[in-house]
């Protein structure tokens, strides 16, 4: 089984649930996908650790076989390749690394390299499997992180929970890619309800089982409101409670707290009662 | 000396775009000549990298000059390496702009 946690706001509680539901469940995989500000190793702090780097192949062009055909800069979508002064030009920010100018090429006059973009940690929490990808500083897109994450857990037979990035952009859509199911974090407020409309229309264009957890819960029936006219189900409700804040806040996976754990085991229970 | 802006609507008579990649039109004035021709900026919809290509367009057409209120940080990585200068729009139409420029009126932008 794999759970993406997503939310359209950031600072809504996914890490707050996908770690907590990662630890209460056993023999479990957490998997970090929010390389640009990766937090679930705050939480899950490993002793023996690996670590691998993520590369991504950038063309390079012999300009001495280039004949300035330009069909590598037709060819590229990403306008990563210009032709500037009798010269082919690579912008590596831009590109995709999807090999096409390579193949294009009538010269053979590009290779490519290998460049760093980020790297996964790895290690073990008790029983826990813990993956955490994070990205270099002044990389443009994580997405390859996240796909190499997501091989990394693609045929493991234990329960997977992601910790998916905010919003609702590309490397969303590639966290909940394998998804066999989406728990959506919302909080009730204005800016909670509109983002959560956002990351809820993006999950049903995949066609998702979803459920949702309101976290920060008060009088306020702003998110359950909209999950009714939905038909959304509820799966949990964290209360706005000063003390779970505080600990969360402190880097302390909250479930190991009596009166907090059951909140947890209830989501949980619930999400295996959803997905079977 | 070729003179290139781009613009917003087509014609000498449009004002300029805020955006030298996703521009509508690109506005090529030829000071010898004494005319101008409007191009269509076929790259504006491009999911990225656009500048790098409006930047490649203005070079094939051997602009020398590029009057543009801004210019992306991609663009001018290219612009920079050209002998293209890059000056400063205000708030003129095509046709004031240029006389401006060739009253040398105009700041360079980098």
């Amino acid at each position: 089984m794999q759970v993406a946690v997503l939310s359209g706001k950031g600072g809504t509680g996914k890490t707050l649930v996908s770690v907590n539901l990662s630890y209460l469940a056993k023999d479990s995989v957490y998997v970090d996908c929010d390389v640009e500000e990766p937090n679930g190793l705050l939480y899950y702090k490993l002793k023996d650790t690996a670590q691998e780097h993520v590369n991504v192949k950038i063309p390079v062009v012999n300009h001495e076989q280039c004949i300035g055909c330009k069909q590598c800069t037709e060819f590229c979508e990403f306008n990563a390749l210009a032709y500037i002064l009798e010269k082919v030009r690579v912008f590596k920010d831009l590109c995709h690394s999807c090999g096409g100018c390579k193949l294009v090429c009538p010269q053979n006059a590009i290779t490519e390299f290998d460049r760093s973009i980020g790297k996964i940690t790895s290690g073990f929490y008790n029983e826990t499997e813990v993956f955490s990808g994070k990205m270099n500083v002044g990389i443009e897109s994580g997405v390859p992180i996240i796909k190499e994450l997501l091989k990394k857990v693609l045929n493991k037979k234990k329960d997977v929970f992601i910790d998916s990035p905010p919003g609702n952009g590309c490397s969303v859509m590639e966290s909940i890619s394998d998804a066999d199911y989406c728990l959506l974090v919302a909080e009730p407020s204005i800016f909670g309800l509109h983002n959560l409309k956002m990351v809820y229309a993006l999950v049903k264009v995949f066609n998702k089982n979803i459920g949702l957890v309101i976290n920060k819960c008060n009088d306020d029936d702003i998110i359950k409101d909209f999950a009714k006219a939905n038909k959304i189900k509820i799966v949990g409700e964290i209360p706005m409670d000063l003390e779970l804040g505080r600990l969360n806040s402190n880097g302390e996976i909250v479930s190991k707290y009596s009166q907090y754990s059951w909140l947890f085991k209830d989501i949980l229970n619930n999400v295996y009662k959803e997905v079977s | 000396m070729i003179i290139v802006m781009p613009t917003k609507t087509s014609g000498e008579k449009s004002f300029i775009s805020d955006h030298f990649g996703r521009c509508n039109f690109f506005y090529v004035y030829d000071s010898e000549l004494k005319s101008g021709e409007v191009y269509i900026n076929e790259n504006k919809d491009g999911q990225g990298g656009v500048g790098i290509k409006s930047a490649e367009f203005i070079l094939n057409k051997k602009a020398d000059v590029l009057i543009t209120p801004r210019v992306g940080e991609k663009a001018l990585v290219v612009l920079q390496s050209t002998d293209i200068k890059v000056f400063a729009s205000t708030d003129q139409i095509v046709k004031d702009l240029i006389v401006s420029y060739l009253n040398g009126e105009l700041k360079e932008l980098y």
